[in-house]
Order: structure tokens, then C-alpha cells, then sequence
């Protein structure tokens, strides 16, 4: 296939923190709201004058500080994030809202604050408290949490407006984002699909890293290029996976999994579009704060929510995704040391594969992959064995 | 070998086996004693053991064999003790193991596959082990049961390889070695289909950490799906200090109470609850009494012995029975007359210490080691600085927030979570008013919420010019690190920075490496 126009470009935004379009904000006036997690509601991040970004730590290298304060048993995502900040990567940012999320996260950020390592003088952190259940009392605290730890310090510090105008006109432009992301993913669903499960992850991600307005414009223009572009005649991929798991903000690790025979049809993690990029649907005549919040609660796959009916419908959402989007196997993915997602996968994959009956491939890996024999030897076994497994016609369990 | 604390070489006592050579000698008066609650625990356990449903169970739990070790687990924790301290420590830990029976005398009872008592067994609310009973304290028809705590908890307690078979079990089948072990051996007990089934309904907590919380997924599954026992999962808020976190707090509990008399019948009974209450509350002035005791140079409530008794006391039972009222009442009697003659603990006390982490459960002794090797006396530990609030006693719409509040505060609880102030700076706080000079920082590995103030921990001890020791453990599991190990921690810090020799050189290096 031809390469996508502005392909390059989203890559080179993905490659720093402090991008060209947060810059390009920042020169405008805006305050740069930073958060770590896709329990904080984006659009009260994305208000008339400021913009979110979810930090990441590109083309990260050692984590010898980030492992002093946070020891080696640490996720290395969260020990990326305070090397980088350490070293002053994040010096850009107005503010930081984090939920106490993980308490592997929180500790990263608590660093973050203790050890002063954002410049700006007016900086704040706020830390909020997530609902671990949906249900309404939890969707009370998620309301209230969102007013004191993001809505007042917004408008008190940054005087910033939170009125219900500005809260549609965010969601607004929110929800476009989402739509250009959801129609670029519908090709995958194609036999022959006409984007690459790379070239969507890169996608995806910039819309988590830059300023939403800001995007707009390239991606529709690469909307309308996938719209046109003509899929390779021999197909490429072996078999279809879906990738569900914790955060990937690697762009090697969607790459590693082509590379390896397998087409990644549908993500399912923390920077994946689902459900991160699922629109907001407001109605006129309910509370704007309270329908984003239950909107964020309800779709949730975070494993954080400890009920069994929502984490029995973790599962389901995993099963539908992959009918959806046509999959022949699920990849379990999981960072290693994450507590949450080492038990989701552990019981996840148990389940997709006894009840289910998908082949399932589980694995854990580094934040940052780099050249991983690994897991590509894994990825390429498994590719091997969902082929086998069709060429038997499904009769053989694997 | 006698009377006067130091007087044996404790070190020599051991055998490469699993029990050691003998008893220790105390003198007449108190080796008297001493083998008199001797006795009295083998009575405990002989009438346990006699019915025919336990020796079922005897049989059908693998993790029920831990239960021999019970009375060598009570030796290990009056290592050189003498007079007061003795007493107290059989007033703790006497009751504790009866506390124990009892809990696994009425599981059996109402488990489906051994007693099978479904009238009984549909007064049980299953709770977890890392749970405040809160919740429980205004149903007086109703039991709160944790299968966890004799199956994992004390087994670990007894013997120290008690949770290997099932963390193997857990990483088998398909869970990473970096959790904590403690959840990890709960669900692999679950996978292992190796908990007593039974009770109306089960009320989970979201504990002490993230593995917990994932933990109790596992455990649940099997419970609400296959078992069909439904569950209720008290969230609890993590941000606990904050104000804007207790009404939600409370509704939770309000929550769980209506859940709880929809799947029991009972109906909550404020009486009771304040009755509970109460007992709370004069348990908390004890444990207060106690600590401000500590803070002078004559401790009598300290190590090991402060730290297990006060996470039975305040979290399992929470002001349900009075047996406990009564040994506090008798603890600080004790307590007292030994602080007004000037009683000392130890034979040479050489450092002030706050024990800080979550300890290595494997080897919970392992302060009275500090104690009689080092002379290092453990004033206090974190899962003893727990809440210190006086509940309400007669406005039942507070009650609902003090029960809040003290879920919030579960032991270890309240300093993983709730923002890095209650872990680190408030462990600053505790060294000025208890005098302390050096702090023993357990640093079990795969906490993440304790081991990620790592570097915090560090800078602020050099600053302050506390000494700091790591003691670095995996909590349920010796095959990583030892108890040796554990000690030799200490060993270098003492010989290398303190330049110190041990007060019982007998006591450096043990050969209990195959003991319970």
C-alpha cells in the first residue's frame, strides 16, 4: 500500500512530549493539562483554553533515577514518566490531574510533586478519587471529584470557563475527534484491510498527546485517503488479532505484532480507541457534568472496577470486539509488574479461551520494546497455531 | 540458663529441624507459667480436634496440616520473655489461638462439604482477611466469617512454606511472580477450589492494595458464579483523608448494610452496634495507653506481640466480642504495674526503633530477634498506628461514618493509601514522639504502594539523621528471601555502620532455615 500522507508527521509528534502541536498551543495561550490515565474525563481537560496531555515517555533509554525513587519492582511506564520528568521533559505543563488510579501511578506523580520537577511556578497537581464500581453512589464521587479536582482549580487558578457552553462546546470537539478515529478503525474490519493496525495505533495515539482542535484537519485529510487508498492484492497478515491489555504508548508494539504475521484489528488497552474513543452522547435535559461522568464510568474497561458483573462484561466487550472486527485470536498484553492487568490478564485469557473459545496468546512485556526476539518468537508461535488451527477446521483445541 | 532476661543463649535452642532443641528455662516461677499456657493451647487445639467434622476437614484442606505448628508459633513469639512480658504476650496471643479455633470450628460447621449446617451456614457473611468487620457490628444473629485468615494468614503464621503450594498454584496458572504473595496465595487457594464453601453472601473490600483488589476478582468469581453465594464489594475510598470522600464513604456502608439483610433476613440492630461501639473504643484507649507507654524508656506492649494482637483486635474483631475488652483491661493492669517498677524488656536496650512496611509474615518473631539479639527495642509498627478516633456511642447517623472511617483506615490500609503524607511524613512524626533513632523499614518487594516512597524514604532519613534499615522480604514466600537473610540485613547495618556487637551472639545466625 501507499504510504499515508501525514503518517510521517503523527509519527514525529509521537516522538516528544513537549510536541510541535503542544508548543504551538502553548504559543496561543493555552495551559497544557497533563493527566496519566483514561479515568480522568478528557473533554473537562480540553476546555475553552487549555488542552490535555496524557503523558508518555518517548525514545526512553535508562530509568536510573526513575528506579532509585521507585525501585525496580515498579511498572517501567511509571518509572519512565519520573526519569523523564526528572530530567525536565515535562517542564511544559501547567497543571497535572491524576486520579488515584494504580497505586503504582500514584507514586510516580506523588515523586513528581515531592521531588519539584515541574518548572513552571504556577503548577499544581490534584489527585482524584475513581469510582471502583459503576454504580450511583460511585457516579456521585466521580461528579463531585470532577468539580473539586478539575472543574474549580481550572476556573479558580486558570480562569477557565466551566459553564455548561463550554462543557458541550468540548465535548463537541471531543466527539470529532472520536468520529475521525472510529471511521479510519472501520476499515479494519475489511478481509483485506486498507490500514495497517500501526498506522491506526499512531493515529490514535496523537489524539491523546495533542491538542484535539489541532488534529482535525490531517485527520480528516487521511479519513479521505484511507477512504481511497487500494489495499495490497496479496494479504499481507496470517491472522487477525485483537490486543487487549494495559497501556501501550509504544509505537513499536503494534509494529512488532505485524511485523510477526498477525493484523491488529481491534485495541483494547489504555491509548487504544476503545473505548477511549468512544463519542459522548449528551441530552439536552440532564446535567452535562453528570452525563460525561456516567458515560466514562459506564463504558469503563479499566481493571479497577472490581464487581463481577462489570468484570465479567471486560470479558464479553473483548468477545464482541473480536466478532466485530472479524478476529481469529486475542493477545493478552499486560506491562510487566502492573498488579491490575496481571490479574485480568491471568483470569482474562483463562476465560476468553475455556468460554469463549478463542485462541489466546498471554504475554507480559517492557514499556519500552525496542527490538523484543521475544515476544516476537511468541507472537510468530502464536500466528502459527491460530494457521494450524484453521487449516483443522477449529477441531483441535490450542 | 534462668530467671534474668539474657540469661540464655536463645541462638543455642535451635536444631536444624522444624521444632527446636527444648523449651527455654525462665526460672521455676515462670517456665511454670509458661508450660501451664502450654497446656492450656494444647487443650484448645484437642478440643477443636476431637470433633469428627474437623478431623474431615483435617483432611480434605491441605493448608489444615499448618495447624500442628500452632503451639511451636506461640514458643517463637516468648523467646526470652520474662514475667510481665510473658503474661502479656499469653494474654495476646492465648486468646488469639482460641479466636482462631473457633473461627475454624464454625467454617466447618457450616461448609458444604464437611458440616453441612445450612441453617448455620446462612447466618455467615464471608468477609475477606484484609477487611475492617465494621460493617458487622450491628448484627448480632450474624456471623462474619473469613475463610482467608485461617487458610492463608495464620497458616503463614505457623508455618513459614505454609502459602508456596498455592502461589505456585496462582503462577501456574498464569499469574506473574512480581504480585504480592499475599492475594496471590488467596486466589491460588480459590484456583485450587481449597476454601470452605458456605455463607448467606460474602462482603469484599477493596484492601490494601492493588493485588488485593485483583485478588478478590479471582476468589469472587468462583464465589458468585459457580458457588452461587453473592458478593458485595465495599469500595472503600483511597484518598481517605479527604473530606470530599466521606459522604460517598458512608453511602458504601449504608450500601452494604441493605445488601446484607437482603441475602441474611437479619435486620440491624443499634443496640448491638453501639454496644460494639463501646468496646471499640475503650480497646483504642488501651492501645493508646499502651503506645504512650512506649514513648518513655519503659515499654511493656511492643514488638511483635503489640502488632498482631492489635490487627485481630481492631480489625477482625472490632468490638464483637468482649473477650477481648477484657484481655486489653488485663494487658495494660500488667502493663501498668510493670511501668511503675521500672520493668525492663530487654536485657541492654541499645536503639529506639519504629518498625515501619508491611512486616514479612513468615517471620513475625523477627522483632523479639531484634529485640534479644540487637537490643534494638520495636516501640511500635506501622500496622499498630491505626485509627485512634473515638466512635460515637449514641447518634446513629455519625455511626455510619465512623464505620466509614474505620474501613477507610483498615490496618495498612491507612498508610498505603490515602497520599504519601500518612506513609512518609507522618513515620517522621512517630520518631520525634516515641524518641526513636532508627527506624526498621520493611521493604516487602512487591508492595508497590510502600516500596514506590523508595527513594523518598531514603532522602528524608539522611536528612533528618534517623538511621534507616531496609529489611527487604516477599511476605508469604521464604524461597526468596530467607529468614537468615532477613536477619543478616540487620547483621551488616549493626556490625558495618554501628560498629556494634550483638547483645546474644548465639542469635546472628540461626539454623532455622527448615523450621515452621
Amino acid at each position: 500500500m501507499k504510504d499515508l500522507k501525514h503518517l510521517y508527521y503523527f509519527e514525529k509528534l509521537l516522538e516528544d512530549a513537549n510536541n510541535e502541536l503542544v508548543r504551538l498551543a502553548q504559543e496561543e495561550g493555552r495551559k497544557c493539562i497533563a493527566t496519566v490515565c483514561e479515568n480522568v474525563p478528557e473533554p473537562l481537560l480540553n476546555l475553552p483554553g487549555v488542552f490535555s496531555t496524557r503523558l508518555r515517555a518517548p525514545r526512553t533509554g535508562s530509568m536510573e533515577m526513575g528506579t532509585y525513587y521507585l525501585t525496580s519492582f515498579l511498572c517501567e511506564y511509571t518509572r519512565a514518566l519520573l526519569e523523564r520528568a526528572i530530567e525536565g521533559g515535562y517542564n511544559f505543563v501547567d497543571a497535572i490531574i491524576t486520579p488515584d488510579g494504580c497505586s503504582m501511578l500514584n507514586r510516580c506523580i506523588e515523586n513528581m510533586e515531592l521531588l519539584k520537577t515541574f518548572k513552571k511556578e504556577h503548577v499544581f497537581f490534584e489527585y482524584m478519587e475513581i469510582p471502583m464500581k459503576a454504580d450511583d453512589n460511585g457516579l456521585n464521587l466521580y461528579v463531585l471529584q470532577c468539580k473539586n479536582h478539575i472543574l474549580t482549580p481550572l476556573k479558580e487558578k486558570f480562569g477557565i470557563d466551566v459553564s455548561d457552553a463550554a462543557l458541550r462546546k468540548a465535548v463537541e470537539e471531543h466527539n470529532r475527534i472520536c468520529e475521525l478515529i472510529r471511521a479510519l478503525g472501520e476499515f479494519r474490519k475489511e478481509d483485506n484491510p486498507r490500514i495497517t493496525g500501526y498506522e491506526f495505533h499512531i493515529l490514535t495515539m496523537a489524539t491523546y498527546v495533542a491538542p484535539k482542535n489541532l488534529l482535525i484537519e490531517k485527520l480528516e485529510e487521511t479519513l479521505e485517503e484511507v477512504r481511497n487508498r487500494k489495499p495490497d492484492e496479496k494479504k499481507k497478515y496470517r491472522a487477525r488479532v485483537v490486543l487487549v491489555g494495559s497501556e501501550v504508548d509504544d509505537v513499536d508494539v503494534v509494529k512488532l505484532i505485524e511485523e510477526s504475521g498477525a493484523y491488529v484489528c481491534a485495541d483494547r488497552f489504555c491509548y487504544g480507541s476503545f473505548p477511549g474513543r468512544d463519542p459522548i452522547v449528551l441530552k439536552d435535559d440532564e446535567d452535562i457534568l453528570t452525563q460525561i461522568c456516567e458515560q466514562y464510568m459506564m463504558r469503563g474497561q479499566c481493571a479497577r472496577y472490581m464487581n463481577q458483573e462489570k468484570i465479567q462484561a471486560r470479558r464479553s466487550y473483548v468477545n464482541d470486539l473480536a466478532k466485530e472486527y472479524k478476529a481469529d485470536g486475542i493477545i493478552y498484553e499486560q506491562m510487566k509488574f502492573c498488579d491490575p492487568w496481571a490479574y485480568e490478564r491471568m483470569v482474562g485469557s483463562h476465560v476468553l479461551r475455556e468460554d469463549y473459545d478463542y485462541p489466546v496468546l498471554s504475554v507480559d512485556r517492557p514499556y519500552a520494546l525496542g527490538i523484543s526476539g521475544q515476544l516476537r518468537t511468541r507472537v510468530q508461535a502464536f500466528v502459527e497455531s491460530v494457521e494450524i488451527k484453521k487449516i483443522q477446521g477449529g477441531k483441535q483445541n490450542g | 540458663m534462668g530467671k534474668e532476661i539474657g540469661s540464655v543463649k536463645l541462638g543455642s535452642l535451635y536444631t536444624n529441624g522444624k521444632v527446636r532443641k527444648c523449651r527455654e528455662w525462665r526460672g521455676f516461677k515462670d517456665t511454670f507459667y509458661d508450660y501451664t499456657r502450654w497446656l492450656k493451647i494444647m487443650g484448645i487445639l484437642s478440643k477443636f480436634i476431637i470433633k469428627p467434622r474437623n478431623i474431615k476437614a483435617f483432611f480434605r484442606y491441605r493448608w489444615m496440616a499448618n495447624y500442628l505448628a500452632a503451639p511451636m508459633m506461640v514458643d517463637r513469639h516468648t523467646q526470652g520473655l520474662r514475667g510481665p512480658q510473658l503474661r502479656i504476650m499469653h494474654t495476646e496471643f492465648d486468646l488469639v489461638m482460641d479466636d482462631v479455633a473457633k473461627l475454624l470450628d464454625k467454617i466447618f460447621k457450616g461448609d458444604r462439604r464437611i458440616g453441612n449446617d445450612k441453617e448455620f451456614s446462612k447466618r455467615v457473611v464471608l468477609v475477606d482477611e484484609n477487611e475492617m468487620t465494621a460493617v458487622m457490628m450491628g448484627f448480632p444473629t450474624l456471623l462474619a466469617l473469613s475463610r482467608e485468615t485461617p487458610a492463608v494468614y495464620v497458616s503463614v503464621l505457623l508455618n513459614q512454606f505454609a502459602a508456596c503450594h498455592y502461589i505456585d498454584v496462582a503462577q501456574e496458572y498464569g499469574l506473574p511472580g512480581d504480585v504480592c504473595p499475599m492475594p496471590e496465595a488467596e486466589a491460588g487457594v480459590s484456583i485450587d477450589d481449597d476454601f470452605p464453601v458456605l455463607g448467606a453472601c460474602a462482603v469484599q473490600c477493596n484492601t490494601t492494595c492493588d493485588g488485593s483488589l485483583m485478588g478478590n476478582g479471582v476468589i469472587s468469581k468462583r464465589l458468585e458464579l459457580e458457588d452461587g453465594i453473592p458478593c458485595f464489594q465495599l469500595a472503600a475510598p483511597l484518598r481517605h483523608r479527604e473530606d470530599d470522600v466521606q459522604e460517598y464513604a458512608a453511602q458504601e456502608i449504608r450500601n452494604c448494610i441493605a445488601f446484607i439483610e437482603k441475602h441474611t433476613g437479619a435486620k440491624w440492630d443499634w443496640d448491638y452496634y453501639f454496644t460494639c461501639a463501646k468496646r471499640v473504643n475503650e480497646s483504642t484507649r488501651h492501645r493508646m495507653e499502651w503506645l504512650e507507654m512506649n514513648k518513655t524508656d519503659y515499654p511493656q506492649v511492643l514488638g511483635s506481640n503489640l502488632a498482631l494482637y492489635t490487627e485481630t483486635n481492631y480489625m477482625a474483631i472490632c468490638g464483637k466480642d468482649q473477650n477481648f475488652v477484657e484481655a486489653d483491661r488485663k494487658i495494660t493492669a500488667l502493663a501498668e504495674e510493670a511501668y511503675k517498677k521500672k520493668n525492663p524488656v530487654v536485657k541492654e536496650v541499645r536503639h529506639r526503633a519504629i518498625v515501619w512496611g508491611v512486616q514479612s509474615h513468615f517471620y513475625m518473631d523477627f522483632l523479639l530477634w531484634l529485640q534479644n539479639c540487637w537490643g534494638i527495642l520495636p516501640l511500635t509498627d506501622m500496622l499498630s498506628m491505626v485509627s485512634t478516633k473515638m466512635l460515637s456511642e449514641d447518634d446513629k447517623e455519625q455511626a455510619i461514618y465512623d464505620m466509614a472511617w474505620l474501613t477507610e483506615n483498615m490496618i495498612m490500609r491507612n498508610r498505603t493509601h490515602g497520599g504519601y503524607k500518612v506513609l512518609l511524613d507522618e513515620l517522621w512524626e512517630f520518631c520525634e514522639e516515641f524518641n526513636a533513632d532508627t527506624v526498621i523499614l520493611w521493604e516487602h518487594m512487591a508492595c508497590k504502594a510502600l516500596v514506590g516512597m523508595h527513594g523518598q524514604f531514603e532522602e528524608k532519613a539522611r536528612e533528618k539523621g534517623i538511621h534507616l534499615i531496609w529489611v527487604g522480604h516477599d511476605l508469604f514466600d521464604p524461597r526468596v528471601v530467607s529468614r537468615q537473610e532477613i536477619r543478616d540485613q540487620i547483621n551488616r547495618y549493626m556490625r558495618t555502620v554501628f560498629r556494634e556487637e550483638p547483645v546474644d551472639p548465639s542469635l546472628e545466625v540461626l539454623t532455622d532455615e527448615h523450621s515452621w
